[in-house]
């Protein structure tokens, strides 16, 4: 390959996977950061022989399945109090290079995600994915104060917290209300 | 005779590569314990049991998380269907009873240290009964 080839090839391969990103340690007990390529699949697929298309399209917890066999729930993206299933669902069924916190608690195995691409050489994407869809959704900035809180503004959750308060019991409200 | 088998290994080859690997048959089983969310009960990032952790439950639930039975024998058992209804993302039913009791009964199936759980039937929900709020406040944040 010529100079000029290498070149090509070089911005050709920081276009389509940017920088190699790594995930962050969080200080959980039993983490480990890890990379690994695996399938994108719906657990209650894989488990129970329950498939509808496409995953669910965002209706079902996903995992990823390792080429050894390994399923991994992915439990956890990078946004606050959110899971994984944004991040992935487009991915249903495809390889997928995964970067994270596997949690390798023995009550149970789990993964948080922090950054993913399409394998073997996709665009790397922040697992955040979540609040960009809910911010969207919702309309406003995905850098806003309201998105980076979206769990005191979603309307799911303020109608649930209205009826039965924070505590899950109507009636029983904090000592300082 | 050749050809046909090669046309059946071919169908094999495609079918195992195509369908998730067959289930292993599940035990059936009935479970009772506390609606908690997988993410905060399973790494101790805060206490999150009963009245405390109920509205950092719901946030979590409709963020997507897995919600899980912490049952009665300590182990954690990923719900991921009830009752016929296989949304088990953020799905309303399920945020509803969060930090309840309930017994179950269901399909339990261990793969990779995981317990996944299949509740074909909700046989009890006695609601929110362990109320932790005067110790633990309102987790994480008091607010």
């Amino acid at each position: 390959m010529t100079l000029r080839g290498l070149f090509i090839a070089a911005a050709a391969l920081a276009i389509s996977a940017g920088p190699a990103p790594a995930a962050d340690e969080w200080g959980i007990e039993h983490e480990e950061v890890v990379r690994f390529e695996a399938k994108v699949v719906d657990l209650l697929c894989e488990i129970a022989g329950d498939c509808p298309p496409a995953c669910g399209a965002g209706k079902r917890q996903l995992g990823l399945l390792k080429e050894d066999g390994t399923l991994i729930p992915v439990v956890k993206n990078f946004d606050p109090f959110a899971g994984a299933v944004n991040d992935l669902k487009e991915f249903c069924g495809k390889r997928i290079v995964a970067d994270g916190l596997l949690i390798a608690d023995p009550l149970m195995p789990m993964m948080v995600l922090q950054f993913k691409r399409e394998a073997p050489d996709g665009k790397w994407s922040r697992a955040n994915w979540f609040v960009r869809d809910w911010a969207a959704a919702n309309g406003v900035a995905r850098d806003s104060e309201k998105a980076g809180q979206w769990f005191y503004h979603d309307k799911t959750i303020k109608a649930e917290i209205d009826r039965d308060g924070p505590f899950g019991i109507p009636g029983l409200k904090p000592d300082n209300e | 005779m050749k050809y046909f088998l090669g046309i059946v290994a071919a169908a094999l080859a495609a079918l195992t590569t195509t369908l998730p690997a067959l289930a292993s048959t599940p035990d059936r089983v009935r479970v009772t314990g506390e609606i908690v969310d997988t993410w905060c009960y399973v790494t101790e990032i805060m206490y999150a049991e009963g009245t405390a952790h109920h509205q950092c439950a719901v946030w979590c639930a409709v963020g997507g998380i897995p919600v899980s039975i912490l049952g009665e024998d300590g182990n954690v058992y990923m719900v991921l269907k009830v009752e016929g209804d296989g949304d088990n993302v953020a799905n309303p039913r399920i945020v509803k009873i969060q930090s309840h009791k309930v017994t179950v009964d269901g399909d339990l199936y261990v793969r990779d240290g995981v317990r996944y759980l299949v509740v074909t039937q909700v046989a009890d929900d006695h609601g929110i009964v362990k109320l932790t709020h005067d110790e633990y406040g309102i987790q994480p944040f008091g607010e």
